[in-house]
């Protein structure tokens, strides 16, 4: 027991002084190797009486276990050593990193996301609707009635009439304003008809905009697809007035373009809206001195807006004497080739790898 | 629209401004003005030029105005933009009374004899008789005025209608008298398959949706639409009737749709004129005609009514004598309608204070009638104009927009509500991206080639677009497998192409069309692209919190139509507690490259609304053992055909607690082998909450493990460490 105790000791002492890999090597034979003094003990327990045996290998036993741990981690710390001492190859700093391959998402999903962060920044929900939409709400709710030249300001995708929508997506509360359950159906030609849709049912005070995918059945260009994105906005309270929607659209502008913006409404037309306006921004390229963005005329046609027409308020069984309030309309495409620089809207809808991932 | 600027200025004594600036104060103060062109006469001439010069004969500028369609009534016309430039210009306009000299002797009703059929089909049918013209080419300032406003001139009476029409707005008519048999006109409804030869040289069927102007033996024209050949005016007319009629809007606008023909005359008519112009226009026209067609005007005293530049061109004159009296049917007048001013109502709506004096004097410049109690009068010819939003609009765009100061509105602070299904479109969107796919947006449509092979269940458009762009998508895997084959051929081999879209779906089912936002993607690839997929959607699920999903066997469903774009045994379904969300797999059809080869493609496709549902945010914490883990490793010689996913039941049926993980790490087929059999090894993981496990305890797992999977006959446990 007592030589166990002094090996033990004299082990330690050995490895704890040991500098190199060799001495270490050479304590680990001296007490664990074949010849060790630690192994021969071990060896010689068969020759013992029973009790003792016992005592004997359990001490001899976690000994050994104790010392190979010790010279295992002094081995790692020595080899540590000469690794730190070692002279080191220079790394080429200008060979080409491993990049991680990510994707990329497309550049409406990155404008849409922006602007739905400006506007609920401003208060204002995120709201979709159906692309599939009834006659009722894309038209007559908001005032366009059939038979009537304001129509073909919407160029239209009409359904095959031996196709139905379920009733249920009318959603038809009962103060909505529907005659015609046997409801024409069409590609919704712009995001409005959420207006009556949400209104119906959801009272006032409200501030909502409606981002989504639009239908216009016109020769496709440059600037025009027959798929494209828009994004509505509504806001409707007691006093709500043309200028706090000059204000909001302002504020809109700066905080997308990320400068100041300035401005400008003119009389326009939409059977929705009573007075109208278009909301032109001054140019951003140029100030308003005129150039190739602008064609020269110093101005950006940014959206329709206007406020709500008494006629919208009542399609949603509201009542137009209790409120008052504004709604705009804007291209998200545009907004988005504004803001990369993008001359054709058909690039939008390829697909084409080489494109999408620029963004 | 276009319209000539010399034309707008004769309506005023003060001098309009120059056309450029006149464009950009109409374009805020009440239509966009597209554009300015210079037309006729010299290039060079200044717009600073005296009026004198800036009028010569052949000098002109052509504004090309966007009138919206609320102004169709009034606006179509140089007298109605002729108006609103005087309200922005604060001019004030001319007040010329239209003078004719009748013939006493003769009256109109000793010509002609008017029947209408259906007052509402033809609220007022006014005519003239003029007899003894001469027929000749109009005098050059009227030609010079049409052709500005692109209209190619005939002859002195063609002309006379169309530059009264231009002016007034009112579509007018000139039939040769002599052609009308019996002297009689009938306005009524086509019969079925009449006929008619139309001035365009076309001859159109006609149907009981077409009004037409007949005598007693054929149609003479399409009501408000086109004349026809039968009476129209040749070098020898000598008598000739001029109509002034108003027709029901949405009558016209329907028969022009069906015949296909859209006409000067139809497009004014389809947006509703005001039936109290007729009278005016028609007088306005025979005295024009008056002036310019007839040999009297030789004498010294008509010189004072005609034009000056008419002066100039003499010999053109055909004259004529205006027979006494009108043809009148107007069996129910349109009166005013009276709307009193609301001026609170539109500061409320405006948000600008604007004097009742100023808002007064705008109103009256506009041709509205105020009285001293604020009732307005509004005129016929503004139908558009019906409640104090309307007037608001009138108001404020002439006293200026600009004036409209931005104002923050007050209200009670109430925080947009999020919306979750944007927020998981949005995480899901990024997911993807980090995995390296790309978003890509296409078309709702696809073109007739595919959706005829698709066959049943598609939803149809009444008015395709094209054969490119012919059905709804019923899947989103169509157009982005195009996706694939359109890059493919731009990028290497070894690009692993991965594109996908989140977008609605359209299917018909049961006769009711079923809209449905769904999320795809698709793959270039080798066979283990659809381990990659499969790997993807896992790390996709664990992003969005849903953990109760597996793969399962593709179960065939009844409803399915015939054709099927997946690779039927190289494909999955996924589930979420039981309930089939999508698939994953091989698709039938591969990307063709350059030089014959091809390249698989695989996709996935997820009913993304009922995805939505099963996203959670939640998660919790559980403690970390504090208990050192174990591994063992197993390995197996099974049958080819065995499943990863039966070792892993039988693994996992032990349901022992103390298993944390069990991990495929090797997998090997191949020579060294027995035939038909493959080695899978796996990694498995003890580990207990409360105390380290010995080492008898794992191994009597392990045995227990080994024994259930030796259960199986043919399955062999090879070794195990």
């Amino acid at each position: 027991m007592k030589d166990l105790k002094d090996i033990k000791n004299r082990a330690e002492k050995e490895v704890s002084s040991a500098r190199n890999n060799e001495t270490i090597r050479q304590v680990f034979q001296k007490y664990l190797g074949k010849k060790g003094e630690v192994t021969l003990i071990l060896r010689s327990l068969k020759d013992l009486p029973e009790k003792k045996r016992k005592e004997i290998g359990k001490l001899a036993n976690a000994i050994r276990q104790e010392l190979e741990e010790k010279i295992t981690i002094k081995g790692r710390a020595i080899g540590a050593k000469v690794e730190r001492n070692k002279p080191k190859k220079r790394i080429d700093f200008s060979f080409p990193g491993h990049k991680l391959t990510t994707g990329h998402l497309h550049p409406i999903t990155q404008v849409e996301r922006e602007v739905e962060d400006i506007f609920q920044r401003l208060g204002f929900s995120v709201i979709e609707g159906p692309e599939v939409e009834s006659e009722w709400y894309n038209f007559d709710a908001l005032n366009i009635p059939a038979n009537h030249p304001a129509r073909d300001m919407w160029d239209t995708f009409w359904l095959r009439s031996n196709q139905k929508i379920p009733i249920s997506k009318f959603q038809i509360p009962n103060k909505s304003k529907i005659k015609n359950k046997n409801q024409n159906l069409l590609l919704r030609t712009h995001t409005s008809p959420v207006q009556v849709r949400y209104m119906e049912k959801h009272n006032p005070p409200l501030r909502i905009i409606v981002p989504g995918r639009t239908f216009r059945y016109e020769a496709t260009d440059a600037s025009h697809e027959i798929n494209f994105y828009q994004v509505e906005g509504l806001m409707v309270d007691k006093k709500i007035s043309a200028a706090n929607m000059k204000a909001i659209m302002e504020r809109f502008f700066e905080m997308f373009f990320r400068q100041s913006a300035k401005i400008r409404l003119r009389p326009s037309f939409f059977p929705f809206t009573e007075p109208s306006f278009e909301v032109d921004v001054r140019c951003l390229i140029c100030g308003g001195k005129g150039c190739s963005v602008c064609s020269k005329r110093g101005w950006l046609e940014m959206a329709g807006a206007g406020m709500v027409h008494p006629q919208v308020f009542k399609s949603a069984g509201l009542n137009p004497r209790n409120w008052q309030g504004f709604a705009f309309g804007m291209g998200l495409d545009r907004l988005t080739m504004m803001k990369y620089k993008i001359d054709d809207v058909r690039l939008l809808y390829k697909g084409d790898l080489r494109f999408l991932e620029q963004f | 629209m276009l319209f000539s600027y010399n034309w707008l200025q004769s309506f005023f004594t003060g001098r309009l401004p120059a056309p450029k600036k006149l464009a950009e104060l109409l374009t805020v103060r009440s239509f966009e003005v597209e554009e300015v062109k210079r037309t006729g006469g010299p290039a060079r001439i200044s717009v600073r030029a005296p009026l004198t010069e800036r009028s010569v004969a052949g000098k002109d500028w052509v504004l090309d105005i966007n009138v919206t369609p609320n102004r169709g009534t009034d606006c179509l016309s140089h007298l109605g933009i002729a108006r609103e430039c005087g309200a922005s210009a604060k001019l004030k306009m001319k007040n010329e009374k239209i003078k004719i000299k009748e013939e006493k002797t003769i009256s109109v009703d000793n010509f002609i004899n008017v029947n209408v059929n259906n007052s509402s089909d033809c609220p007022r049918y006014t005519g003239r008789v003029l007899v003894g013209v001469k027929v000749s080419s109009s005098p050059k300032y009227i030609q010079e005025r049409l052709r500005a406003c692109e209209l190619e001139p005939i002859n002195n009476i063609v002309d006379a209608a169309n530059y009264v029409m231009l002016e007034l707005g009112q579509p007018l008519h000139a039939f040769d008298l002599d052609k009308i048999e019996d002297q009689k006109i009938f306005i009524r409804r086509a019969k079925i398959k009449e006929k008619v030869d139309a001035l365009d040289d076309k001859t159109y069927k006609l149907d009981k949706d077409n009004l037409v102007i007949a005598d007693s033996k054929k149609v003479l024209a399409i009501a408000g639409i086109k004349g026809g050949k039968s009476t129209a005016i040749d070098k020898k007319t000598k008598n000739i009737f001029l109509e002034s009629a108003n027709f029901d809007s949405v009558l016209i606008r329907a028969s022009s749709q069906k015949l296909g023909l859209k006409t000067d005359a139809s497009l004014r008519f389809e947006h509703g004129m005001d039936p109290n112009l007729t009278e005016l226009a028609v007088d306005r026209l025979a005295q024009l005609i008056q002036e310019t067609a007839g040999p009297h005007c030789y004498a010294k005293r008509c010189r004072r009514a005609c034009p000056q530049s008419l002066r100039s061109s003499a010999g053109r004159r055909a004259g004529g004598k205006i027979a006494k009296g009108r043809i009148d049917i107007y069996p129910k007048k349109t009166l005013s309608r009276k709307l009193k001013l609301d001026l609170g109502k539109i500061e409320g709506l405006l948000e600008i204070k604007i004097r009742e004096k100023e808002a007064v004097r705008i109103l009256n410049s506009l041709g509205l009638e105020t009285k001293a109690d604020l009732t307005v009068k509004i005129p016929t010819w503004r139908p558009d104009l019906a409640q104090n939003e309307d007037f608001a609009e009138e108001i404020g765009r002439i006293y200026g927009y600009e004036k409209l100061e931005s104002s923050y509105p007050t209200l009670a602070l109430i925080p947009a509500k999020r919306n979750d299904d944007i927020f998981w479109e949005d995480k899901i969107k990024d997911s993807l991206k980090e995995a390296g796919f790309s978003e890509a947006y296409n078309y709702s449509f696809i073109s007739k080639r595919i959706g005829d092979m698709i066959g049943a269940g598609l939803v149809e458009l009444k008015n395709p677009f094209s054969e490119e762009f012919y059905y709804l998508r019923p899947s989103l895997i169509l157009n982005l497998f195009e996706n694939i084959q359109y890059n493919i051929r731009n990028f290497s081999a070894e690009k692993n192409i991965k594109i996908f879209e989140i977008g609605k779906i359209f299917k018909q089912e049961k006769g009711e069309i079923v809209e449905k936002k769904m999320l795809s993607g698709v793959m270039a690839g080798g066979p283990e692209s659809f381990y990659m997929l499969k790997g993807i959607i896992d790390s996709l699920f664990e992003n969005i919190g849903v953990s109760d999903y597996y793969f399962d066997e593709y179960q065939a469903t009844p409803e399915e139509t015939s054709f099927n774009f997946w690779d039927r045994h190289r494909m999955a379904e996924i589930k979420i507690g039981g309930r089939e969300i999508g698939f994953l797999g091989a698709l039938n059809f591969p990307a063709l490259l350059k030089g014959g080869k091809v390249q698989e493609v695989f996709a996935f496709d997820i009913d993304f609304e009922v995805l939505l549902e099963e996203c959670s945010e939640e998660s919790e914490y559980r403690p970390i053992s504090k208990f050192p883990a174990a591994g063992r490793d197993i390995s197996l010689l099974l049958p080819e055909d065995a499943r990863v996913s039966e070792v892993l039941n039988i693994i996992n049926a032990s349901e022992n607690k103390y298993i944390k993980d069990v991990d495929l790490f090797d997998f090997y087929e191949g020579s060294e082998l027995p035939e038909g059999k493959k080695s899978l090894a796996f990694h498995i993981i003890f580990q207990a909450e409360n105390r380290t496990l010995s080492g008898r305890e794992i191994e009597a797992i392990m045995a227990k493990i080994i024994q259930d999977l030796e259960n199986n006959l043919d399955w062999e446990v090879r070794k195990s460490a």
